[in-house]
């Protein structure tokens, strides 16, 4: 009656699986697919396939401070969050290869599910210059230290056309 | 926004003063197949409706008063249940009166009391019910922590892991290697956190994780995310909390002991990253502070800069906010003189310093001075973790004697309410009701422990309690304050 072994994320639809008799508990298993549009912010998932680093600025010169202090935004935003104009679109790939650092980081030993980052992932969140947050992402083939200087790379050869495709590395 | 205007900062306004006059709660469990989450918030109803000295006869003749209910519960997906307000609603038997359902991530408990104390202080209700709940054990660990990280930005974070753990783990490094320097000392500090709160949980019969443990064991259990080990970490939990709102005329014609409440709300991003530099917006406590403007000087790098960036990652700019307003609607100056317990969220031991830094109960850097001072206990420990010239003495401001997030529970939807119930039954001086009475223990199915400890602030007249969302993106500041001892008329 009742399953020793089972597995949750049960993608069989004819399984009603009985677990406990008295309260009486059982499986409802599901593997939903969600359509999903990244809208706007197409060009930085973009860029990456391309191996580009894409980030906003706000080019409202009344704005304050974003337009009137000039500085990238990455993650990128489609409108500005200070006077809600439309952003433009930069390329800081070379800015982020020369002046990129670690913030802050941290060791991701154990995921959830439905985790593609091969593990331990070194998590971090990066400081760039002339960019006004700290985007986090992951760090390949060292392990991190504040400070630490880092240069982007990307996955063009076969993109997860997510954030995945953006990776870094220590400055060479 | 990263710049103000006085017309943002404004104290918020109550039009008329809000009342807390009962409060009720289930037990808090890791799994629960015993029970629905329906009948878990029913208990909590009956416990608010019969055991809070209410003057009505009855369920039926308290429910005469309801006019609005306002329902915290977080995760629809957790709970697999859209529309699980109405369900609520359904069967504490409240329709047809208006229930809206509020979230905002761990934070959904406060929020939730934020919007119901609104409907007392507009006018728009004379009496609610504010209610939060939260499922959490249909899933396994893995697909939780998944479904948690999905609180994460969903295209720049979530993707990173699906691990929200590693998310909040950022900042807890930032903090541990900049303010806290990587010391042992601190390690300490935080582990005494993670002893505290379990310890207090020990004399709660709510309570889902009571355990008497040591630094060591803190410091030996394993790593979550550096510098985070399991003892650091909050609870997932299965639960119910709720209170009831009024206005004064209804307060005292249903209750001899209500208190007042006041309760503000502040928000900062989703996304660690996206948080800007700004300018430390002071307390009442560190305005026109001499010592308080060298020191934030010199945190910022001096004269020279390059030093820490505010909020940074050390920092909880929504925590910061909520406190303003709410000290600023209060009269509240120094929390640790002007208020008697606090009840923190906990999430981890980590995050509660930062918290101590953002609400003025020490100034930015110096979090762990709350805890090492003693002030954070009811009685400084006698273990050896303290200096005999401190062990045995009061502390001026306890916290988390419910045991916290850590200790006692985090059934998302239901913390925030949890926490002002605990605060509540501790100015009404029933603590012992709800927690020491032999009963209260044998309900639950537990026995109660040989090492019982009553705590019960004596006299507390003024409570504080924090409400908090993922990595800061929303927070509540709650003050209750016995009428007999309001500062601000
Ligand atoms: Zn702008």
């Amino acid at each position: 009656m009742s399953k020793q072994a089972y597995e949750f994320n049960n993608s069989n639809p004819n399984a009603t699986v009985l677990r406990r008799l008295d309260p009486m508990v059982i499986e409802k298993p599901r593997a939903p697919i969600h359509i999903h549009t990244y809208g706007g912010e197409t060009p930085f998932f973009k860029g990456l396939t391309e191996g580009r680093l894409m980030a906003t600025k706000c080019a409202n010169g009344k704005c304050d401070p974003s337009g009137k202090e000039g500085y990238f935004h990455l993650p990128p935003r489609v409108y500005c969050p200070d006077c809600s104009e439309k952003m433009e679109w930069h390329d800081v790939t070379d800015l982020a290869r020369r002046t990129a650092k670690v913030h802050t980081h941290i060791t991701v030993e154990r995921p959830g599910a439905f985790n593609r980052v091969p593990m331990p992932c070194e998590l971090i969140s990066v400081e760039i210059e002339g960019v006004a947050t700290v985007i986090m992402s992951q760090l390949r083939g060292a392990k991190p230290e504040i400070g630490m200087p880092i240069q982007p790379e990307f996955n063009t050869t076969n993109p997860t056309f997510t954030i995945l495709d953006l990776s870094w590395v220590p400055r060479r | 926004m990263i710049k103000f205007t006085n017309r943002n900062l404004a104290a918020p306004k109550q039009m008329r003063p809000v009342y807390v006059v009962a409060a009720g709660q289930s037990d808090f469990r890791k799994h629960y197949p015993e029970k629905k989450t329906e009948e878990l918030c029913v208990e909590a109803f009956r416990m608010m409706a019969l055991e809070n000295n209410l003057k009505t006869s009855g369920i039926q003749e308290l429910k005469g008063y309801i006019h609005s209910c306002y329902y915290g519960h977080f995760a629809d997906h957790f709970g697999d249940q859209l529309l699980g307000e109405s369900v609520i609603h359904d069967r504490l038997g409240l329709d047809p009166m208006g229930n809206v359902g509020i979230k905002t991530g761990g934070a959904t408990g406060g929020s939730a009391m934020w919007m119901a104390a609104n409907a007392i202080a507009s006018g728009y209700s004379d009496c609610v019910l504010c209610m939060g709940w939260e499922r959490m054990d249909e899933v396994d660990t893995w697909t939780g922590n998944h479904y948690i990280s999905t609180a994460a930005d969903k295209d720049f974070e979530t993707e990173l892991g699906h691990i929200y753990t590693g998310y909040y783990a950022l900042m807890a490094q930032r903090y541990w290697k900049t303010f806290g320097k990587s010391a042992p000392s601190f390690r300490r500090t935080m582990s005494k956190i993670a002893v505290k709160n379990r310890g207090y949980a020990c004399s709660n019969p709510f309570a889902q994780a009571p355990a008497r443990i040591s630094v060591e064991d803190v410091e030996n259990s394993p790593i979550v995310a550096d510098p985070l080990r399991f003892y650091d970490a909050c609870l997932m939990s299965v639960g119910a909390s709720c209170a009831l709102l009024c206005d004064e005329e209804t307060a005292y014609k249903l209750s001899d002991n209500p208190m007042r409440f006041w309760i503000a709300g502040g928000s900062h991003t989703l996304r660690t990253a996206d948080r800007r530099h700004m300018e430390i917006p002071l307390l009442p406590n560190e305005r026109d502070n001499k010592e308080i403007a060298k020191l934030y000087h010199e945190l910022k790098g001096g004269d020279k800069g390059g030093g820490e960036k505010y909020p940074g990652f050390t920092g909880f700019l929504a925590a910061r906010m909520a406190a303003h307003y709410a000290y600023e609607m209060t009269g509240i100056v120094d929390p640790i003189t002007d208020l008697d317990l606090v009840e923190l969220h906990d999430a981890f031991t980590i995050s509660d310093i930062q918290t101590y830094e953002d609400i003025g109960i020490k100034p930015y850097s110096r979090g762990p001075e709350y805890i090492e001072s003693g002030d954070a206990y009811l009685e400084v420990p006698r273990d050896g973790s303290f200096g005999k010239n401190l062990a045995g003495k009061r502390g001026r401001l306890p916290s988390n004697l419910s045991g916290g997030l850590i200790g006692c529970m985090h059934a998302v939807g239901a913390t925030g309410i949890m926490q002002i119930a605990e605060v509540f039954w501790q100015l009404q001086n029933r603590w012992s009701y709800f927690h020491e009475r032999e009963e209260m223990w044998t309900r639950f199915g537990k026995t109660k422990p040989k090492d019982f400890v009553n705590l019960q602030v004596p006299n507390a007249k003024r409570g504080l309690a924090i409400s908090h969302a993922g990595v800061g993106s929303h927070v509540t500041c709650s003050i209750l304050m016995h009428p007999s001892a309001v500062i601000k008329k």
